[in-house]
């Protein structure tokens, strides 16, 4: 008889415990932002994997550059390493091209220490990055990517709902640095990298990304890494121009006005 | 020269402080990091553009001769994220700098540390400069 009284309090905490995040979980989903679909509402301008989120006063937080870590890589295939390590030849082209200000591409945009801004429409959610002005128009009504997908800097993104969680898949990308790393080496994907990215709020103006590499040419298998995002209600996008004064491009300084003048 | 210590004492504050080193190629296809270049000087010019701030110092070294040095800030959206606005830098502000030298040896470098005669201190750097050592 003591058992099953045990038993039962300890069903009906069980119980009770189920039914807690239950009720938590409708509360978490009251307290995110909502479309009129129902979906989160991802819309605003966000802090994205390149700040540290050290939110300070008036609305501040701490751009830090943020590349990918070996410690989530998966095993190398063969010949994997050396598709993928490139040893810096001092030729910015090569080592780092936004050094002559060419574009950062998908993903190392998406970790680029400048704002986003996310625009949510039903079937589209649009990426504006800070950084050099691109952009990624991304249909959400299901359909799948083309059949003949160009190679491009930004790649050919498509994104479903899987519940809360806003997926972006993205193909189509030029064989480029995948982030901004150039100790030694600069990581270069393959033209078959295929990065999934899963947006979730974890609270209302946070938001967990996930983002997976899977880059078949160089690894055995695909990895992930998880970034934050922090949205900033006061924020708005800056212009970012790399050529208006650039004025050491790739070492080489252009005298000011004010150096030119004799003393 | 009490003043002069305390900016000193107060430059050695900032380099413990700073942020470790974050080398980014853009920063380093630009600058030489193992030169650093430490300067006090008046404010003649403030560029407060993309795609990173620039500033100018007129420097006196001991003979009583004027080189403008140039230094590299943070792109102004970055600063602005920080907090930092472009009232910071004024013409005419005495303030020590800490950076380093240009690649092509000419009088710019990159100014990730600025102290100014009051002790106040800003990192006007950007997010992928080198920043000054701790150490020494």
């Amino acid at each position: 008889m003591k058992w099953s009284l045990t038993s039962l309090a300890g069903a009906f905490t069980l119980f009770t415990l189920a039914g807690m995040p239950a009720g938590a979980q409708t509360t978490a989903r009251k307290a995110v932002p909502r479309a009129a679909d129902g979906k989160p509402d991802f819309s605003g301008v966000w802090a994205g994997p390149g700040f540290t989120h050290r939110v300070g006063p008036n609305d501040t937080d701490t751009p830090s550059v943020t590349n990918f870590d070996p410690k989530n890589w998966a095993p190398f295939k063969p010949g994997g390493e050396a598709l993928f390590l490139h040893k810096l030849t001092g030729d910015e082209r090569h080592d780092d091209p936004t050094a002559y200000c060419l574009p950062d591409g998908f993903p190392r945009e998406a970790l680029s220490p400048y704002a986003t801004q996310i625009l949510q429409q039903p079937g589209t959610v649009t990426f504006l990055y800070e950084y050099m002005h691109f952009f990624r128009v991304v249909p959400t009504d299901g359909r799948p990517h083309p059949k003949d997908v160009d190679l491009t800097f930004m790649g050919d993104a498509v994104g479903r709902w899987d519940g809360d969680t806003l997926v972006v898949d993205t193909i189509g990308l030029r064989p480029w640095p995948i982030d901004a790393f150039t100790t030694g080496f600069v990581r270069y994907h393959s033209d078959a990298l295929h990065v999934i990215e899963r947006f979730q709020y974890t609270d209302p103006t946070t938001v967990a990304l996930e983002m997976t590499i899977d880059d078949p040419k160089i690894f055995t298998k695909p990895w992930s890494q998880n970034f934050q995002m922090k949205l900033h209600p006061t924020w708005k996008l800056f212009e970012q121009i790399c050529e208006e004064n650039n004025r050491c491009q790739v070492g080489h300084c252009e005298p000011s006005d004010v150096q030119k003048t004799p003393k | 020269m009490r003043t002069k210590l305390g900016l000193l004492a107060a430059a050695f504050g900032l380099l413990a402080a700073a942020i470790p080193a974050l080398a980014h190629h853009a920063f380093a296809a630009e600058y030489d990091g193992t030169k650093p270049v430490k300067v006090k000087g008046v404010v003649t010019k403030v560029e407060w553009m993309n795609p990173h701030i620039w500033f100018y110092l007129d420097v006196k070294d001991d003979s009583g001769k004027v080189t403008t040095w140039g230094f590299s800030g943070g792109p102004p959206g970055m600063l602005a994220r920080r907090g930092i606005n472009k009232d910071v830098l004024k013409t005419g502000d005495v303030i020590l700098v800490e950076g380093f030298r240009a690649k092509d040896g000419s009088n710019n470098a990159s100014g990730g540390n600025v102290t100014f005669a009051d002790g106040r201190k800003v990192f006007a750097g950007a997010a992928e400069d080198q920043v000054p050592a701790t150490k020494e």
